[in-house]
């Protein structure tokens, strides 16, 4: 088998993906419909695994802390370094937003405080809640552990 | 049926207990990437002590990707196909990540499993990728057929989907997990007839059977294993068992689960889909 086999197969589903999860034009001949359905989808299935990852976020931020997700999720693909980065960027964005009242805010900065630094040894604070991440992912998809997501182990 | 696995269901730590304590679970799937092999969780190893098997099923190779699968993912699957002494594990057909250098874009995660086109190329490249894992792995593969809710354009499904999964297992001798709600999924989603694909793949290559609930909204089936298994689900079962006798059946259930009595009330009607079947089914057998 060639290599341009391979190639010609990944540029057709980068462009898919980039549409699903990058807001880039949607590739000729897919349904545009679909294509939203499996983006609100990948999107919300996203903020599932987040809210494990970093269960203090959804408590923090209450009935916001959906839109405000997928409000990030439309503009930041998830991280190729995975959930805990994921949830990280996703406080940076909410904190520089300015969209929670101030004591949420508060809470949300102390958060991401505690967390920016490097990974210490033996896993950071975040960690301490990914060891088993179970998730509906339907599709076929079933319980997702966090390295699922993830190069960081 | 020496090699059969029986009826089993998805093991997940909200239902070990129940699972545990439940009459006629002859084997369990467990996700692979959730388990770490020095500390399996203790209802699990209590199941293998009690010579319940447990089969390792992953979702992360992404093996219909464009990449060749990585070689830590798959060390660490066959780590643990390894210390639960499993016959066999399973992945799926699909692609989870794109971009990279083969595309000179960044890389992107789907987190989630994504249907690949049935072109020729993407069936090159699966067998390729699908014979790199068999090398690296203990025991046998076998594949799944993934639910989606999306379809490639015209241009990119140049063979059906039973036609490329006979392909697959003629070149690869790879063995097939078939879902019959993914089954029921392509139907309403892509309009793709279960009793075709099921007359068109090689059913003598089904290693198990996979039985989930989903649901309807919009006129687009969601798989969200969080809800009953219907009537539809079923009916597709009945048409496998109509033309082959399965190795295993195992339901999965991800969320919102119910009483452990629903559950067992589902492999009760999944039981009594099997026995139902006519007794000519033939028997699925390794095809190795």
């Amino acid at each position: 088998m060639s290599d341009d086999a391979r190639q010609r197969l990944a540029l057709a589903q980068t462009s898919l993906l980039s549409a699903l999860v990058a807001g880039t034009p949607v590739p000729e001949g897919f349904d545009r419909a679909r294509i939203a359905v499996q983006s609100r989808a990948l999107a919300a299935k996203r903020a599932d695994v987040v809210a494990k990852v970093a269960p203090e976020l959804p408590e923090i931020l209450g009935d916001g802390y959906r839109p405000a997700f997928l409000a990030y999720a439309a503009r930041n693909p998830m991280p190729a370094s995975g959930y805990r980065r994921d949830a990280l960027s996703f406080a940076e964005h909410v904190i520089s937003a300015g969209i929670v009242p101030a004591p949420a805010l508060r809470r949300l900065k102390a958060w991401w405080e505690e967390r920016r630094g490097p990974v210490p040894a033996g896993g950071s604070h975040v960690k301490k809640h990914t060891s088993r991440v179970f998730i509906r992912m339907g599709g076929g998809l079933r319980s997702i552990a966090p390295q699922f997501f993830t190069n960081v182990r | 049926m020496d090699n059969s696995l029986g009826t089993g269901i998805g093991w997940r730590p909200e239902i070990a207990e129940a699972i545990e304590s439940m009459p006629g679970i002859d084997w369990v799937e467990v996700v692979a990437e959730n388990i770490c092999p020095g500390h399996l969780p203790e209802s699990l190893t209590r199941l293998l002590d009690r010579g319940i098997t447990v089969v390792p099923h992953g979702v992360a190779l992404g093996l219909g990707g464009a990449d060749r699968p990585d070689p830590a993912r798959l060390a660490a699957l066959a780590e643990r196909a390894t210390a639960l002494a499993a016959p066999l594990v399973t992945e799926h057909i699909a692609f989870v990540r794109a971009g990279g250098p083969l595309t000179g874009s960044p890389r992107l995660e789907a987190g989630h499993l994504l249907p690949v086109p049935r072109t020729r190329d993407a069936l090159d490249v699966l067998c390729e990728n699908v014979r790199i894992a068999q090398d690296a792995l203990p025991v046998p593969l076998a594949l799944e057929n993934i639910a989606a809710l999306l379809a490639w354009p015209p241009g990119y499904e140049e063979l059906t989907e039973g036609a490329f999964l006979a392909e697959l297992v003629e070149r690869t001798g790879v063995r097939l997990l078939i879902d019959v709600a993914n089954l029921h999924t392509n139907h309403v989603n892509r309009g793709e007839d279960p009793v075709t694909a099921l007359d068109e793949l090689p059913l003598e290559a089904i290693a198990y059977v996979h039985v989930a609930g989903g649901v309807e909204r919009d006129g687009v089936w969601h798989d969200s294993h969080a809800h009953p298994v219907s009537q539809p689900v079923l009916d597709v079962l009945a048409e496998l068992c109509a033309r082959v006798s399965p190795p295993g059946v195992l339901l999965e259930r991800d969320e919102d689960f119910p009483a452990p009595a629903a559950l067992a009330a589902e492999l009760a009607a999944i039981r009594g889909v099997l026995a139902a079947a006519p007794a000519t089914a033939k028997e699925a057998h390794h095809v190795r």
